[in-house]
Order: structure tokens, then sequence, then C-alpha cells
């Protein structure tokens, strides 16, 4: 009997060890998720300590209650612990929508899980009150369970996060917890009571924990959704960013690297305003540049002008101008305009391709992402300007949106001041377009031959600009910088400006 | 969702594992060290060729050249003094260089995905009195002009992009070489005070209206004073002054290291003190530090300067013995191609030569090129698929982690207006510095490729931890004779005096080692001067 009861022992306290292991990790899960989609990591993670280690407490002393089949009891609870623990954070990226509820069933699934590890334990001694002496006893169990908290805590950051990610780590470590609930029914059948019934609990629980870790990629990209607050419809990963386009109601967006690029609703607004008051003002616009925009929405708009009989889209990423000749929800958008015989699309670097071309062209539309780092900066630079000065006719236009005055003065008027070394006539105007704000654009002409306020040809069918340049390029005190420097790229200005501003946001 | 990016491909991965092992297995596998292979190469200057040098086993001449002008060596100073000739209207001479390329320190190398430089990288902002120097920058169109206030107008894509540096330090990049976050207050008072005296060094004259620390080292004051602090290192310099913040005596040590080669244990405290103070930093108005650099480093500069040696150049080509013979100075050269040996027949002869070379070529200069020391140098040139660290500043031209052994990194794509690369290629210094170069030097040529590899992979490890799994291949560079290490008492010495004397006004020495500060504006200066007195003599 005795190798048995050494069996016995053994395999209890291999289940201390494991639930030590599994709640900590639970309570991590917990505490990184809170961080990740919550923010404050101090706050969270000393909240969720705190939580699960005083629900320990209410675990165990709810313990002295159970007197009664204490062995099917202590299986039960693994269990469960593996199952609540388990799914919680499934449970938790689905809801995260839910702002109040969220939080509400963050704590109460970290309380639960915490009070069964803490009953646990207690009712494990009890278990084993009668076969072993009690200074071994406690030794032996606090042991196990403190090993288990140690190898939780430094596996956890180091091995599962990266290679199982959040809701893989807590769905293994369920599945873990099952299994010991399995192997425990087996190996301790004699002394159990109704085996055959815990088992099948123990089966089913493993089976569902399983299904959800084969298909939590699909939870992942659904609760993606849930984080856009829209649902998605569409996502796609070329080598430069991550494509993602939602639809809420009868609003399409389309975001780039989590950045919004543009809402089916505005983006009228915003195309029309870079576009048309440099096409009206061009004394010719036969041949037109321009660069990123791969979406096609300016492409549409220029195709509104029958006088164009060229324009040149560069953009370096082909997953984007692709996308958008192919898909259907978005050739809609922009009207099948990137396959319209006049457009040749190229993927290639905006700088590079400029350096190299040799072709001139009546109007430059410049729609590069916000300077956000040193690599978009130089798009903006003088240098680069200098560039662009090469392919322009003589009086030829030149627009390029150029961030929120009203968010970014300084990046905004830097850019215009950058330009205005370059480009003997420069002005400056703004939109307001609801799903971005107050958004600017620095417009300039090449030349003396045409002005700001000339209006040479119009398109039909506009829904915003109304050819009143006038109207647009008054700045309030609010938008305007002074005291900014040129951005070079040996200095890089804008970019600090852009960091400082948008950053304090 | 910051988890969500590479969650696929590493699921997948993790089942592997799992199908294979149990779940404490990938754990341990994890903290075993990965045996990760890629190309390594080693190359350097001829050495082998050079050290033929000692042995002297040549063939005898088999042809004669008549030239009026002769230059021994094609690095900076070699060319520069073509280029001087030319614009003296000469144009009968002729350039033989050991190696099969020109430039010397200021070479440079290539793969699929960028240039990169073999040695010299950039050139500070020039002083505005060094007028030579700006008009050969204008030349090339490296100025473009100058402004109302009399500042030159630099091309801005040759100036050094932003971000320039950052520094490794106390586990975080900084911006900027200087030790700054993470200081005590104590610290930052003496980082202060020792900045406050370089600025009156940088501005200080002698009597006759003489920068104390000038570039060229020619022009700079001869006072006694001046001697004396070459005779101190830079750290007892530094002690004298009652210094003893550590993130000082690090950063003074990494800036000698990096310029002379020999850390502040060594270097002479003129030396030290000339890399902050000789340069006026009065070219630009508002960024004074500025560098002007081109991905293959100097090498460009070194283009430039070659086209007015086209035609007139041999390469591969040792010169064995320079002597007078009959009123003619006389170079016996020896072809590495045909395996020949040559007798050039010159009025005059410039050796543009350094000084270690100089002593097997020419008699009698063994007693003072003695004094001449010269410290290793090793560059490691790594193709990365990326470059991860913990992002706290971004990825800048220089890229130095405070204390480490090495000098840094550069990176080589950092001029490219590209907005993104295929892969990444930087550049990894590291000098020899200690008070024995001669024997630094010879434990280094015994030493395997993989001993290289491990001094470079560790060091990067610092400030990279997975460097060693994004590489794909190294490529290491060894300069056996890097460059002129200014140990104490060697700027003022009566050595270095003698070994620049001419001989008999026929063969003339010229070479930035005899400034003892091994810079481009030396050598350039050197090149020019020599042929200034060539054409005087």
């Amino acid at each position: 009997m005795g190798k048995n009861r050494v069996k016995f022992e053994f395999l209890l306290l291999f289940a201390v060890f494991t639930i030590a292991t599994c709640g900590l990790v639970y309570e991590l899960v917990a505490g990184t998720l809170a961080s990740y989609l919550l923010g404050d990591s101090v706050k969270q993670f000393s909240f969720i300590i705190g939580v699960y280690l005083f629900s320990m407490g209410v675990g165990s002393y709810f313990s002295k209650f159970i007197t009664k089949n204490l062995l099917n009891t202590f299986v039960e609870i693994e269990i469960l612990v593996g199952l609540i623990g388990g799914l919680s954070s499934v449970v938790l990226f689905l809801l995260f929508e839910t702002d109040f509820a969220f939080q509400f069933i963050l704590y109460s699934l970290v309380f639960v899980t915490g009070c069964l590890v803490g009953l646990e334990i207690p009712l494990l001694m009890n278990i084993l009150k009668d076969k072993v002496e009690f200074k071994d006893l406690v030794s032996n169990v606090f042991t196990f369970d403190y090993i288990g908290a140690l190898l939780a805590s430094i596996l956890f950051p180091l091995l599962l996060v990266p290679k199982l990610g959040i809701m893989g780590t807590s769905l293994f470590f369920g599945m873990i917890n099952v299994s010991i609930a399995i192997a425990l029914c087996y190996f301790l059948k004699l002394e159990l009571k109704k085996v055959i019934v815990l088992r099948a609990k123990a089966i089913v629980s493993f089976l569902i924990l399983f299904t959800a870790f084969i298909f939590s990629e699909n939870i992942l990209s659904f609760s993606e959704g849930k984080l856009y607050g829209e649902n998605i419809i569409y996502t796609h990963s070329t080598p430069y960013q991550r494509i993602v386009l939602t639809h809420n109601k009868n609003d399409y967006r389309l975001y780039l690297n989590n950045n919004l690029q543009f809402s089916s609703l505005d983006e009228y607004r915003y195309h029309e305003a870079l576009v048309h008051p440099a096409m009206s003002m061009a004394t010719k616009v036969s041949n037109i540049l321009v660069l990123g925009g791969g979406d096609g929405l300016a492409v549409r708009e220029i195709l509104k002008y029958k006088q164009v009989q060229k324009i040149t889209v560069v953009d370096l990423d082909e997953g984007m101008t692709k996308l958008f000749k192919t898909n259907q929800v978005l050739v809609n958008f922009n009207k099948n305009s990137l396959n319209n015989s006049k457009v040749t699309v190229y993927n290639k670097d905006a700088y590079i391709w400029t350096k190299a071309c040799k072709e001139k062209f009546d109007v430059v539309i410049i729609d590069f992402p916000d300077p956000s780092n040193y690599s978009l900066g130089k798009l903006y630079s003088l240098n680069f300007y200098k560039t662009v000065q090469n392919l322009l006719h003589t009086d030829a236009v030149v627009v390029i949106q150029t961030t929120s005055p009203y968010f970014a003065p300084k990046s905004f008027w830097c850019i215009n001041k950058t330009v205005m070394n370059v480009l003997p006539q420069i002005d400056a105007y703004h939109a307001y377009v609801p799903s971005f704000g107050e958004w600017g654009f620095t417009i300039a002409i090449n030349g003396f031959g045409t002005h700001f306020n000339k209006v040479n040809r119009k398109a039909d069918g506009l829904r915003f600009y109304n050819y009143q340049f006038e109207k647009y390029n008054y700045f309030n005190k609010d938008m305007i910088a002074k005291d900014i420097e040129i951005n070079r790229l040996d200095n890089q200005i804008l970019v600090r400006y852009f960091d400082e501003e948008w950053g304090k946001l | 969702m910051k988890s969500g990016g590479n969650y696929n491909s590493s699921r997948r991965n993790f089942f592997k594992i799992l199908g294979s092992t149990v779940l404490i297995v990938p754990f341990l596998d994890a903290c075993k060290e990965k045996v990760v292979t890629f190309l390594i190469r080693l190359s350097g200057t001829n050495h082998i060729l050079g050290h033929k040098l000692r042995v002297k086993n040549f063939p005898k001449p088999s042809k004669q050249i008549q030239i009026p002008y002769l230059i021994v060596g094609g690095g900076i100073t070699g060319l520069s003094a073509a280029r001087q000739f030319v614009k003296k209207g000469i144009s009968d001479f002729l350039l033989v260089e050991l190696e099969n390329h020109l430039g010397g320190n200021s070479s440079n190398s290539q793969n699929k995905y960028s240039k990169y430089p073999l040695g010299a990288h950039y050139l500070p902002l020039p002083n505005l009195e060094d007028k030579e120097l700006l008009k050969f920058l204008e030349e090339e169109n490296i100025i473009l002009g100058y402004d109302e206030k009399g500042f030159p107008n630099f091309d801005e894509l040759q100036l050094t992009f932003a971000p320039d540096e950052r520094l490794f330090y106390k586990n975080n990049w900084q911006e900027g070489i200087v030790p700054r976050e993470g200081n005590s207050t104590a610290e930052n008072i003496e980082l202060n005070r020792f900045f406050k005296m370089m600025e009156e060094f940088r501005s200080k004259k002698d009597a006759t209206g003489l920068y104390w620390f000038m570039i060229p080292m020619q022009l700079s004051s001869k006072e006694p004073e001046l001697k004396e602090l070459d005779n101190l290192t830079m750290k007892e310099w530094l002690q004298k002054q009652n210094f003893t913040s550590k993130p000082l005596y690090t950063y003074v040590d990494y800036c000698c290291r990096d310029d002379f080669g020999l850390g502040i244990e060594f270097v002479s405290a003129y030396a030290g003190i000339h890399y902050f103070a000789a340069r006026k930093q009065n070219s630009s108005p508002e960024k004074t530090e500025t560098v002007l650099t081109w991905p293959e480093g100097n090498a460009r500069l070194a283009h430039h300067l070659k086209k007015y040696s086209t035609e007139k150049t041999l390469k591969n080509h040792l010169v064995y013995e320079v002597k007078i013979k009959n009123d003619k100075a006389v170079a016996l050269v020896f072809d590495d191609k045909t395996k020949t040996s040559i007798e050039i027949i010159a009025d005059k002869i410039i050796m543009a030569t350094p000084q270690f070379v100089n002593q097997y070529l020419v008699e009698d200069r063994k007693q003072f090129t003695k004094n001449f020391h010269y410290a290793p140098w090793l560059l490691a040139t790594l193709v990365v698929s990326d470059l991860t660290d913990n992002s706290s500043f971004p990825l800048s031209w220089d890229n130095v982690a405070h204390g480490s052994k090495g000098l840094g990194y550069i990176y080589n794509q950092h001029q490219s207006l590209q907005q993104v690369q295929d892969k990444k290629v930087i550049t990894y210094y590291y000098s020899f510095s200690s008070s024995d170069c001669g024997k630094s030097r010879r434990e280094i040529y015994k030493k395997p490729k993989e001993y290289w590899k491990n001094l470079v992979i560790n060091d990067l490890k610092i400030s990279h931890p997975n460097i060693e799994e994004v590489t794909e291949s190294i490529d290491i560079h060894i300069l056996g004779h890097g460059m002129i290490s200014p140990k104490t008492g060697f700027l003022f010495s009566e050595s270095k005096h003698k070994a620049s004397k001419s001989i008999a006004d026929k063969i003339f020495f010229a070479h930035s080692d005899l400034s003892g500060i091994s810079i481009f504006e030396e050598a350039f200066h050197q090149g020019i001067n020599v042929v200034n007195k060539v054409i005087l003599s």
C-alpha cells in the first residue's frame, strides 16, 4: 500500500503544482489583456494582483465548508479552473466593446479563478492530512505551489506570449488544467466516486477548450473588428502596411496600420479639396502626377476634367493599388479610376522615382502619409521639393496634403515654409472633414502665369468644393504657428514638430 | 492587439515543437545557444605584398621610366598632391600604388544592398579658415554656394541626415553621443565643465595669433605649454583637472579611440583636446557638429580626387627602394601583375607613404620611424534582415553603445532617400588600443575569422540581443596599420620633425602621419603643401 500512497500523494502534489502555474498564468493573462486593452499597465496589474490574492483568501475561507466528497470536489474544481481560466481571455477579447461591463467581467473572472485556486490548497491539505505528517504536508504543498508560480512567471513573458499569444496561452493552460483532472480520474478511479460522470465533465471541458484553441485566430480577427468598433470586412497585410476595411451602417472606413485613411461618408470633402483648387487654377491640365494616393480617390476627381490626357500614379505599395483595382467594394469608391486607360500606376519609391523622372507635369498632387517618422519625413524635405520642381512645367501647380493646421500648426506651417523656399508662389488652405477634423493643404505655383483665385475650368457634380478658393485660405489664430524652421534632410525638424504636436493629443 | 501580428506563423512553429516533445523542452531549447550559421569573410590591406619589403627579394629592373615627378602612394595625400600638380599646370607626373585601387584609408566596398566604407567615413564641416578645403568642396558640388552671411550652403544630400547619432546608455538609446539622460547632477556638472573648457580651448590663441588647436596641425601654435600638454596622457590631464565622473571618462575615451585608435590611457592630452577644440564649428549658423558623409564613406572624396591622376597611375605596383643616383631620384618598383621590376628615374619623388613603409624604402630612417605608432583597426560590415532594438530612439547614422569595447556602428543606408530597405547594411568599427601596437598587430594576424565574428557579435548584442539571428553575412576588414596614433610626446617630437625633412631636395615626404593626426584634412593639406614645396625647390 505504501507505494500506492506515495503515488497518490505525488499525483495530488503535481496537481497543486499545475494549479499554481495555471492560476498565475490566468492572472498574468488578465493583467496583460487589461493593460493592452485599457492601458495604464501599472494600475491594471496592481488591481488584478490585489483582487486575485484577495479572492484566493476568500476561497481558502470557504474551503472549510466543504466537508464531504473532498476528492471529487477537488477534481471538479480543477476542471472549473481550467474551463473558466482558459476561456477568460476569449471572453475578455469578445467583450472589449462594452466598456463598463468589460471591467466588471474582467474582475469577476479574476475573482472566480482566484477563489477556485484558493479553495484547492486547503482542500488538498484536508485530503492528505490523514495520509501524510502535517509538517511534511505543509512544506510539500507550499513548495510545489511556489515553484509553480515561479515557473509560470518566467515562462509567461519569455516563451508563452511570444509563441502562443495571449489567448493561446490561457487556452493552452486551461487544457493542461483539465488534462490533470482527466489524469486524476484515471489514476484515482478507486478513490473517486461517480468517476464516469466526472470524466465526462472533464473531457467535454477539454474539447471546448481545444476547439477554442483551434479557432483562436478567427476569434482574434473577429475581436479585432470589435476593437475598431466596426465590422471588419477585409484585412490584408502587404510588406509595407496592414490594410483594414471596416463597415458600419452606410460608412466604410479604410485603416492603414490602424490609422484612418478615409471614411466613405466624407472622403469626398478631402479629395475634392485636395484636387480641385489645383486643377482649376492650373493653366494646363493635360499631364497629371499623383504621388501616394494608391486608393485612386484623388484620381477619380482628376478624371472629372475631360482635358486630362494622362495621369501617372506613384505609390510604393503594390498590394494597395492592386486592391483598389480589383476589390469590388473599393472599386465602387474610386469609380474604377485606377483601371482607366489614361492612368498608369508605378509601384515605386516616390523619392527615387521622382529623382529619375525626366517627364514634366501640369499638376502634381502629393498625398503622402503624415510625417510620423524619419523615413516619411524625407518626403517633406527641401531636397524633395527641389526634386519635384524639376518635374514641373512653368506655371504648373503642386498641392500637398499637409496634416491638420488645427492639431499640428507647427508641422503644417513647416511644410508650407519649406515649399516656399523652392516655388515662387505659395498659399495654404484648409477644409473640414468630419472624420479627420480640420485638414490642411499647401499649394504652390511654379511661375506667375496664373494665381490662386483664378478658375480656368470647372468640373461638374462636386458636392463640396465651390471653386471659391478665397473661402478656404483664411486661418484663424489657433491655426497659426510662428518661428518655424525649414525641414531639411539633415535636421528633419518636421518629424520633431509632428511628434511633439500629435504626441500630446 | 500587440501579439496579433506574428501570431499565425509562431503558433504553427509551436505545434511543430509540441508534436515531438513535452512542454519543458521548448523552454530549454530557447535557452540553449542557437547555432547560427552565416557567411563570414575576412579581408584587409595587402599586408602580404607589403611584407615582402622586409625580405626585398625582388627581380632586377628590366624596364626604365623617366618622369619629372613621381608620387609614391595613392591615399588621400598622394591623390591630393596629384590634384595640386594639375592646379599648378603640371601634368608630367606618375603615381604608383601598391593596392589594386586608390584611396588608401578612404576606400570602400559594396554588396547587393549598399556601398560601405573600408576606413574613414565622414568629413566634419570644414573650418571657415580652411580656404583650400572649401575650394575643393565647391569644385565637387559639396558646397553649392554661400549665403548672404558668408556661410557655405552645403548640399543637403551630403550632410548627415537626421537623426545622426544615438547612444545606448543605461539600457536605452538616447539622441547624441554624449551621455545625457540618466546621469547624476554631479556627473552633469562635470560634463558641462568639460565642454566649457573645450570651448575655451577652441578659441584660444597665442600671442602671434595662432590657434592653440588648429587643422591642419601645421597652423597650430608651437607654445611650450602645448608641448607639456602633449607629454601628458589624456587620462592624466583629466585627473589633473579634478574630473572624476565615470561617464565623462568613458565618453572621452570613446572619442579618443574613435579618432586616434588609442584610448585616454595612451593618447596624448594635446591630441585628445584637439579632437574637441580644433574644429571651429564656424561654417554653419545653427548646427555646429554636423558632418558630411556618404554610403561609401570618404571613398567619395577619394573618388573626386582620382580624376587628377587618371592615365597617370600604376596600381599593384610596390615601390621597394628609393634613393638618389646620379643626381636623380630613383625608385625601384615591383609590378605584382607581371612579376617584373621597373626603375623609375625622376627629378623629384614625393613619398606619400606612411613612415612605417618608408623605413624599408629609404636608407637611414629606422632610427626615427620607430617612434611612429599605428593602431590596428577592424571593420565589420554586416548584412542584417532586421535591426530591432528597444525602440527608445530610432536607428541613426552613428550608433554607439556607451562603455562598449568597440566604437559602435554606422548605418550605411542612412543617406538613402528610399522609404524601405530590403536588408540593412551596417559597419561596425573597432580599434585596438594598447601601449604596444606592434604586439597587438602580430596577435591580430594569428586569429581566425570566427574569433572576430564572436568579438563583433558579442559587442553588438549589448544593444541588439538578437543580432546573431538576424545577421546574414559579415565582412571583416582588418587594417594592420589603421592610423597614426599620437601617443604622448609624439606630436611635438624630434623624430616627427626629422621624418618630414626632404632629402637633397629630391625626395620629399608627405603623409598624415607626419601631421600626427589621421584625418582627411591633414592628408589633403600634406598633399598640397608638398607639391608647393617641390615646385619651389
